[in-house]
């Protein structure tokens, strides 16, 4: 869709990147011959479903986890399954950037918006980033304390295993690895079974949206916001759109990209929503999570309800949340920052064509992992924090998104429709509205009357 | 191993490194567009501030 905006011609030449690049698309291209439909996905597939369970992180299970120990089952189930919903919509757009203009979402926004926004843009995503990288290892430190495993060992493997993840210099193997990794974040699942949650329950949840303790108040908006962070954050834009673009995605493997993205929040709503349920006896009994540091608080407390087996797998969990996300969010600010800098920018590149894109990552894991072992750190109102800071920075987000999915020039017929601009309208109005009200009433309190 | 000549069909042409790194134009922004993205940049210059705040009144406040 970009042809007719580039000015020079090139001679084709085969470069690493290309040519790892172009082994996996001659695979898709057999496969489609072959009409082997499944195959054609499960080759298609990885962008979405990394996307998506990456995001179920530490403070995205810490979030729901701490939604189920104060709501219970109510509310918020349905809650989340509109929120994944959103992220369908906003992660779709990103499919379509990515497969229009071979592109990074970073290096669009500084080419077609110049670099004034481009650095502000910049600017929310590296801080983010930065910020929940702390906090998923915050959630890898929180599990390992559960099995007895001192933070700084956890934190060491963790950050060791994350950066020897960039060492494989081929992104179908990292892709590929990072998704075998990323179904552990299931595992939340049987935690939740061990709750024995009811059906019943679950089922009048989702129909009435309800029932809601409490109302509406400050802790109840800013478990809202974190929800929303925990499902839509700018790094998914980033990450999935220079995913899209390294792992080769063109106009024919449309659909395969959506029903990826689809899968990938389907999985990761019911984990999310696992989690919730596993955590709600803590709601029964009227236990107060607010003293909670971390996820290993969750997993310890949960034991008497969830027994010895329940409460590992969720801290194990929290492992998995933390580990999975830390590669996906690491490799994010790794694309970000290297097309910014004008930089090559694959996880196909070797370390020396690749330099910025890896430091980016290297660095921005070892920054993260020494401020989680900072002494008497505020571990899980970190953690939340971090989720709303995440929904806020969404809004701006959301707009570039939006402006580039309805940018005719980049974007051929793939563009936005009327219903793709008014689904993705409604969802920066109304995340800039929640915002905008938690401001007010973590300002001024008494007007909620506390 | 793949022949290069294989491996060159495989890709579009604008999916080759070479032609990733040529820039795009800018485009120019309508006095809306211009608009909506100040507003959403006061909008996150205001909030983060409110958020910190938040958060460091909650670790203040005794539970």
């Amino acid at each position: 869709m970009t042809e007719h905006l580039l000015t020079q011609d090139f001679a084709p030449e085969l470069t690493r990147e290309d040519r790892m690049r172009a082994r996996d698309r001659l695979k898709v291209r057999r496969s489609r011959a072959a009409k082997r439909r499944l195959h054609l996905l499960w080759l298609l597939a990885g962008p979405g479903v990394l996307v998506m369970l990456g995001e179920n992180d530490g403070p995205s299970m810490v979030s729901y986890a701490t939604t189920g120990a104060t709501y219970g089952i109510g509310f918020f189930v349905p809650f989340i399954l509109l929120t994944f919903l959103m992220s369908v919509v906003v992660q779709e757009m990103t499919v379509r950037l990515g497969i229009a203009t071979h592109r990074g979402h970073a290096e669009l926004i500084f080419q077609r918006f110049g670099p004034m926004w481009g650095y502000f843009a910049m600017a929310d995503l590296v801080v983010g980033n930065l910020l929940t990288l702390v906090t998923e290892f915050i959630a890898v430190q929180a599990g390992g304390l559960y099995f007895g495993v001192p933070a700084w060992i956890s934190v060491a493997i963790g950050a060791g295993l994350v950066i020897l993840s960039q060492a494989l210099r081929r992104y179908a193997t990292w892709e590929r690895i990072l998704m075998a990794l990323a179904v552990g974040n299931l595992l939340f699942i049987p935690a939740a079974l061990f709750a024995h949650p009811s059906g019943a329950e679950l089922a009048r949840a989702v129909a009435t949206w309800g029932p809601l303790p409490g109302g509406f108040g400050t802790a109840f908006l800013t478990l809202l916001l974190a929800n929303i962070g925990a499902t839509v954050t700018p790094w998914m834009i980033f990450f999935q759109q220079s995913a899209v673009v390294d792992k080769g995605l063109t106009r024919a493997d449309l659909s395969q990209g959506r029903i990826d993205t689809a899968l990938g929040a389907a999985l990761a709503a019911v984990a999310a929503i696992a989690t919730l349920v596993a955590a709600s006896p803590l709601y029964a009994a009227h236990a107060d999570v607010s003293q909670f540091s971390s996820g290993a608080d969750f997993a310890s407390a949960l034991r008497p309800y969830l027994g010895n087996a329940g409460a590992s797998l969720f801290a194990l969990g929290m492992i998995e949340a933390g580990m999975v996300a830390a590669m996906t969010i690491s490799t994010s600010s790794s694309y970000a920052l290297a097309e910014t800098m004008s930089a090559r920018h694959s996880l196909n590149l070797d370390f020396t064509g690749g330099r910025v894109f890896y430091a980016a990552s290297i660095g921005s894991v070892l920054i993260a992992a020494a401020i989680v072992l900072i002494p008497g750190a505020p571990l899980l109102a970190m953690t939340l924090t971090v989720n709303v800071i995440a929904t806020l920075l969404m809004a701006p987000a959301l707009l570039f998104l939006l402006l580039l999915a309805n940018d005719r020039e980049i974007m051929g017929d793939l563009a936005n429709g009327r219903w793709a601009n008014l689904a993705g309208g409604s969802i920066v109005v109304a995340i800039a509205s929640i915002g905008a009200f938690y401001g007010v009433i973590t300002v001024f309190p008494q007007l909620l009357g506390q | 191993m793949d022949h290069d000549a294989e491996l060159l069909g495989a890709l579009e042409p604008r999916q080759f490194s070479a032609v990733q790194q040529q820039k795009l134009p800018r485009r120019a922004l309508g006095r809306f567009t211009r608009a909506l993205l100040v507003l959403l940049r006061l909008y996150i210059i205001v909030a983060v501030p409110v958020v910190v705040y938040a958060f460091v009144r909650a670790l203040d406040t005794p539970h």
